[in-house]
């Protein structure tokens, strides 16, 4: 079986975008549009990668981490999507233990090339 | 127009408010979130059956009639606090679906169904907005000014409006303003309109024949203080006694079935009541059933003497004023109708416009040719002459300096025909009657021909036709790499595309009332990445300017910025259906 991914994204359109590449790759996607969802899944079953948009309503990218790293105690590897212009974000996001981030306009290629890199490590 | 479709979506709608008014979405849970989405799907199937099965009877559940006023404080804070993102969302896809639909070739009787689906939608995101405005109130959100401005261009203007409201019905408008009512007073004008629409707007949807009256006198002055008293009496169908106590309550309406047979949140009047409450003036209501309502408020006003206003203060007369943009335009005018001719020289004049009115086609000629005129406003439908006419003989003239100045008609009416013509004579843009000032300014700022301030935009605007427009250009090549070909995904991905584009462009439009510019921002924010998918880099510049300009909280270019997405948009859509389509063949 593949590996699983929890893909975090509000944006339906690029989720959709995402998702598509992602089974293409052998990936189980598991999406969510939604951080309050997010934290329910999470705290059941932990995937192999998780990929998150920063931001994202009721439970934002940011609070994402600290939950998984502090509260869930998981090292389970975390992508961020984040915007142009939010470095300030990214630069939390790497404090609280993110391990990798992607800047939008997301090329999916691109992000299926980190998120191997990350689950190989 | 099917009133029993509007009745039952409104009664959808109520249902949709007795569920949301249980629970707090904060605390939302699973079983919850089902409960208020299988509400919406009730709410969307309705109108889809609106659509798709024409014959089905439209039963009114009237089980839970009444009990909208319920439970009252706690419905209304809950449905007010959470009213916003979730109600909207779904409901701007309704309105933008129903204006897809419409585009394509329906049967007569499928085009009046949605009709009746627009007539509904726009009918609820209304209530929602004042809901919002409600809410806003009772917060103490809201903002007053007090300015100086002229009390009687502010009765004529909302005559004015209210005028338009009346058409085609066998209504009289009066207006009496007592001599000793002050010119120019101290306050805020734009709560003042609002008032009055409110109170002017609810007798025209009571009334069937008969008469409104607009009452204005001072009831006491001492000194620089004036108590200015307002009635708005009509010959409409009345409310009873034991309702009048009631009326002022929100969600309350005169009998259980008015929403039903008005529609209406029944928030209005305690808008009102609540604004004329911070303003400290006061209301009463006089009504006999089926004899008609008469509504009085007085409200307190310093007087400004005439002399020592500024014209300045004067321009103020609006709370949106942005006059700073037109100052200095030079606008012709071509407008049979005095009172309309010279209502708009005075709002242009306000404005800071040098206006030429009261001409003929010699004269406009000959200005063209000696002056530097940057518009043309052309009434298309001038009993004495034609505005087509006019304009072709402009558009033909050989001077270039007369032939290139933008022309915008306006028209009461306007067909498929008109905008051929239009098109074929020149005319560069329109302004269908009754048109708001938000709608004249920014439609002058679109088209005038030389606009220092905003020139980025202006020469996107200025490019000739036969060069696609930078914000229109879209590239699917790069998008059908990611989907590996597959059109079924590429469908897919438009399909959204044009859902986020209809959802954003509802979203602003509610968000710019409330000039929320926080919400501007996040949605311009989300709009990004569909626009960066499909290589619309032209129109994502647009939108990061836009999203930039809220953060630097610039009410009027986030306002100007929105207009140009909304008129370029359908170019974009437009390019991007014949490339998919091709897409599709290949």
């Amino acid at each position: 079986m593949g590996k699983s991914v929890l893909l975090a994204d509000d944006d339906q359109l690029l989720a959709s975008l995402l998702n598509f590449r992602l089974k293409k790759g052998g990936y189980v996607v598991h999406h969510s549009a939604n951080g309050k969802e997010v934290k329910e899944y999470l705290k059941n079953k932990m995937p192999d990668i998780i990929v998150s948009d920063i931001m994202m309503p009721y439970c934002s990218g940011i609070e994402l981490i600290d939950y998984v790293r502090n509260e869930l105690k998981s090292k389970t590897p975390i992508i961020i999507i984040s915007s142009a212009g939010n470095e300030q974000n990214v630069l939390t996001a790497f404090e609280l233990g993110a391990n990798d981030f992607i800047t939008k306009p997301v090329s999916p290629t691109e992000l299926l090339v980190r998120i191997a890199r990350e689950i190989s490590k | 127009m099917s009133i029993s479709n509007t009745k039952d979506l409104l009664g959808q709608l109520s249902q949709l408010e007795r569920t949301v008014s249980e629970f707090s979405f904060e605390e939302l849970n699973a079983a919850e979130a089902k409960e208020l989405k299988s509400s919406f799907n009730t709410f969307r199937s309705s109108l889809e059956r609106h659509i798709y099965a024409p014959k089905t009877d439209h039963v009114v559940s009237n089980k839970n009639e009444g009990s909208v006023t319920e439970n009252q404080d706690t419905s209304e804070k809950q449905f007010i606090a959470h009213v916003s993102h979730e109600i909207r969302t779904p409901l701007n896809s309704i309105i933008g679906y129903a204006n897809l639909l419409k585009e394509e070739k329906l049967t007569r009787g499928q085009h009046k169904k949605v009709d009746a689906i627009q007539f509904a939608s726009n009918t609820l995101l209304k209530l929602i907005n004042e809901v919002l405005e409600y809410s806003k109130l009772s917060s103490g959100n809201n903002n007053f000014e007090t300015v100086e401005f002229n009390l009687h261009s502010l009765l004529n203007d909302v005559m004015f409006l209210c005028e338009t409201l009346v058409m085609d019905r066998k209504i009289e408008l009066l207006i009496d303003i007592d001599e000793n009512v002050p010119k120019i007073i101290k306050g805020d004008p734009s709560k003042l309109s609002q008032i009055l629409l409110n109170l002017l707007g609810n007798s025209v949807k009571f009334v069937h024949q008969g008469f409104i009256k607009l009452e204005v006198f001072t009831k006491q002055r001492i000194n620089n203080e004036c108590l200015i008293e307002f009635s708005v009496a009509d010959t409409g169908i009345g409310i009873s006694k034991e309702k009048i106590k009631t009326i002022f309550k929100g969600y309350t309406q005169a009998e259980d079935d008015t929403s039903k047979k008005y529609g209406g949140t029944g928030l209005g009047l305690t808008i009102t009541k609540e604004i004329i409450g911070r303003l400290n003036g006061e209301i009463e209501i006089d009504s006999t059933i089926d004899s008609g309502t008469t509504v009085r408020f007085r409200m307190p006003y310093a007087i400004a003497s005439p002399t020592t206003v500024p014209s300045k203060s004067l321009k103020k007369v609006t709370k949106n004023d942005n006059s700073g943009l037109l100052v200095g335009t030079e606008i012709l005018v071509f407008e049979d109708n005095k009172m309309n001719e010279h209502l708009i020289v005075e709002q242009l004049t306000k404005w800071g416009c040098t206006v030429h009115a009261d001409v003929d086609l010699d004269k406009g000629l000959y200005l063209l040719s000696s002056r530097k005129i940057d518009l043309i406003l052309m009434d298309l439908k001038m009993p004495g002459q034609n505005g087509f006419e006019v304009s072709k003989a402009i558009r033909n003239h050989k001077n270039s300096n007369v032939n290139s100045v933008p022309i915008i008609a306006f028209s009461a009416d306007f067909t498929e025909q008109d905008s051929k013509d239009c098109k074929e004579i020149g005319i560069n843009d329109f302004l269908l009657k009754p048109y708001t000032l938000d709608d004249l300014m920014s439609t002058i700022v679109k088209n005038k021909k030389l606009n220092t301030e905003h020139q980025d935009f202006a020469s996107i605007l200025q490019k000739p036709m036969i060069e696609p427009k930078e914000t229109t250009v879209i590239d699917l090549n790069h998008l059908m790499k990611d989907c590996f070909g597959e059109i079924d995904m590429l469908n897919e991905l438009v399909k959204l595309f044009k859902l986020n584009a209809i959802e954003f462009i509802g979203n602003v439009k509610i968000h710019l009332k409330t000039e929320n510019l926080k919400e501007i921002a996040l949605s311009a924010h989300k709009l990004k990445a569909g626009f960066a998918m499909i290589k619309a880099d032209g129109m994502r510049k647009l939108i990061v300017e836009l999203e930039s300009s809220c953060k630097t909280n610039q009410f009027e270019t986030v306002k100007e910025l929105y207009e140009l997405f909304l008129n370029d948009y359908p170019l974009l859509e437009e390019n991007l259906n014949s490339e998919l389509e091709i897409m599709n063949k290949k």
